[in-house]
């Protein structure tokens, strides 16, 4: 009897090998892809810190003193780390820019154009960097993952939860991990 | 911006999936960047002659409702590799990738920036809940994902995992809201008309709930007819309509894309019975930029259409009379079908193709990080799998054969 569960070991022992190689290619490439995701938001939100300082900074006349002196602050704020802060910060960004007057007098178009196509990719990019999230996030808490501790010494990647409220692009509620 | 659009259904049968990539790559290019298609066709010689790349037969099988094409194996891996290898891709676009495809196939094989568009069109769950997980490890490859209604969407969600965003099907609104009426027919003149379009003999179109409420209507509008175009078997038809109703009803049969869009700014009222299963409803966006008014029953991707009612009729599933009085109240109120008809040209407009695809153009854009290289192709079998956790550059990365 001996060779007979020997080799149904060994079977065993393959298919488990076979699984977490199969499985640690697919965290591997997760990884990559929540890193290009984050590079990607993390351009987007830059670029709309910055078109908000160049409009608070340009048009401060034009905007009461006061909102312009809101908006610079919170364009100045939203360069903090990838931390629960920034999800505030950007918040706060958000809210300032979503809050600005339809037509600034003397907004150049190609400008406010600008502002709003960053609005649509940030909201595009976050998108995209939660679901990368959650991807992984799925696959590590998978039991055979957790019981072989892949990639358990690697921080989880976090959400990032802010409001991006755009029209319609945004479809529905972001991110409600799985 | 160079672009490769994959659809993995024959280019040369008509479907709202080709049709789809036709008019993105056109419009794209007219944006001034470079598109390639890639796609499975019938003939070989039905593609056209620049920019669409044959990537071999398929073989049928009924998936989700519509017949899916499988295409698998070495041949088309090799095709769809030269493909890759060949486009220098900025970004690679898939089009319903879950079925075993080309555009599983590219998944499988490209390296890269990858964006896919979910089509879906009739619920089927019970095929993708037990194909999710399988082709889940390969839809994990996609960086950014679309869906074109919210229901594709919450398929995608629930089966497929992972979030999508919604990006409407595009129509090219000039096509529809300029141009001749069918002749004889125009609008207005004559009894009143009210139009049907789609395969009559399939029961989820509806059109046995639009000839019973034809039954009211007539009663009450004498004059009033109703054009039925599209595929099926006129016999069947003729029966079911019955004689009473028969000098009521007129079929045109199937239409050419130019026929379809004359019928549909002839027509009085364009009406959408459908019992189940549509996922989007391209036809009442097409109704709508031809400013007919419409009257459509409430499934959720018309009413997301409509707005809720706002730019058009919604009647509950599967009730005539509603239908009747609906239609019969719509007839006899040309204010209202002006003002619907005005509304609705308006909203087409932000299906229009020229908008669309910049919202798609946004996507490419967000998941393109700069420097981070072209899409390519991995350098070996299609059905071999990168095994090794870290295949340094350099030496040749340990392989092993899955069977899937």
């Amino acid at each position: 009897m001996a060779p007979v569960w020997t080799i149904v070991a060994l079977v065993v022992l393959g298919l488990l090998v076979a699984w977490t190689a199969w499985t640690l290619s697919r965290l591997r490439r997760l990884e990559g892809r929540v890193d290009r995701a984050r590079t990607a938001l993390e351009t987007q939100l830059r670029r709309r810190a910055a078109l908000a300082a160049e409009v608070a900074g340009r048009y401060a006349t034009a905007l009461e003193p006061e909102r312009a002196a809101r908006l610079t602050r919170a364009a100045a704020g939203a360069r903090l780390p990838w931390t629960p802060d920034r999800e505030l910060a950007e918040n706060v960004l958000g809210r300032e820019l979503r809050g600005l007057p339809r037509d600034v007098p003397g907004l150049e178009p190609a400008l406010a154009a600008d502002l709003a196509g960053t609005a649509q990719r940030v909201a595009l990019a976050r998108r995209f960097y939660n679901d990368a999230v959650r991807d992984t996030r799925e696959l590590r808490g998978r039991r055979f993952a957790r019981v072989l501790r892949l990639h358990a010494r690697r921080p989880l990647p976090r959400y990032f939860d802010i409001d991006d409220s755009y029209g319609e692009l945004a479809g529905t509620a972001g991110t409600g991990g799985s | 911006m160079r672009i490769g659009l994959v659809c993995p259904y024959r280019w040369d049968r008509p479907g709202g999936v080709q049709y789809h990539v036709r008019d993105l790559a056109e419009t794209l290019r007219g944006l001034g960047h470079h598109v390639e298609v890639l796609t499975p066709a019938e003939h070989e010689e039905s593609l056209p002659a620049e920019h669409v790349t044959f990537a071999g037969r398929t073989v049928p099988i009924p998936y989700n409702g519509s017949m899916a094409s499988v295409q698998f194996g070495p041949i088309s891996a090799a095709r769809v590799r030269r493909w890759l290898r060949e486009g220098h891709f900025d970004v690679v676009h898939v089009h319903d990738p879950a079925p075993p495809s080309i555009g599983l196939l590219v998944l499988i094989i490209a390296k890269g920036p990858i964006v896919a568009t979910f089509h879906a069109a009739t619920v089927r769950s019970k095929w993708l809940a037990v194909w999710g997980p399988v082709v889940r490890p390969w839809l994990e490859r996609i960086s950014g994902r679309i869906a074109v209604s919210d229901f594709a969407r919450r398929l995608q969600v629930e089966h497929l995992g992972g979030d999508a965003v919604i990006i409407p099907n595009g129509v090219h609104v000039r096509v529809f809201a300029e141009g001749p009426e069918l002749p004889g027919r125009a609008r207005g003149a004559g009894g009143p008309t009210v139009g049907f379009l789609g395969r009559y003999d399939e029961p989820r179109k509806g059109l046995p709930v639009l000839l019973e409420a034809m039954r009211d209507v007539v009663r009450r509008h004498p004059t009033a007819r109703l054009l039925i175009a599209g595929r099926g078997d006129p016999d069947g038809l003729r029966t079911a309509i019955g004689p009473e109703l028969q000098p009521h009803v007129e079929l045109l049969g199937e239409l050419t894309e130019a026929d379809k869009a004359a019928f549909l700014r002839s027509v009085d009222v364009y009406c959408a019975p459908n019992l189940l299963g549509e996922s989007f409803g391209i036809i009442l966006i097409e109704a709508l930029a031809a400013g007919a008014p419409i009257v459509a029953s409430d499934l959720d991707a018309f009413a997301a259409v409509l707005e809720d009612g706002e730019v058009g009729v919604l009647v509950r599933r599967g009730d005539a009379r509603a239908l009747a009085a609906a239609l019969g109240e719509l007839l006899a109120d040309p204010d209202r079908r002006a003002d619907l008809s005005a509304r609705g040209r308006e909203v087409a407009w932000g299906y229009d193709w020229s908008v669309v695809a910049r919202q798609v153009l946004a996507v490419y854009e967000t998941v393109v990080v700069p420097g981070s290289g072209a899409v390519t192709a991995t350098d070996d079998d299609a059905d071999v799998l990168a095994v090794s956790a870290d295949d340094g550059p350099g030496h040749p990365p340990r392989r092993r054969r899955v069977r899937r």
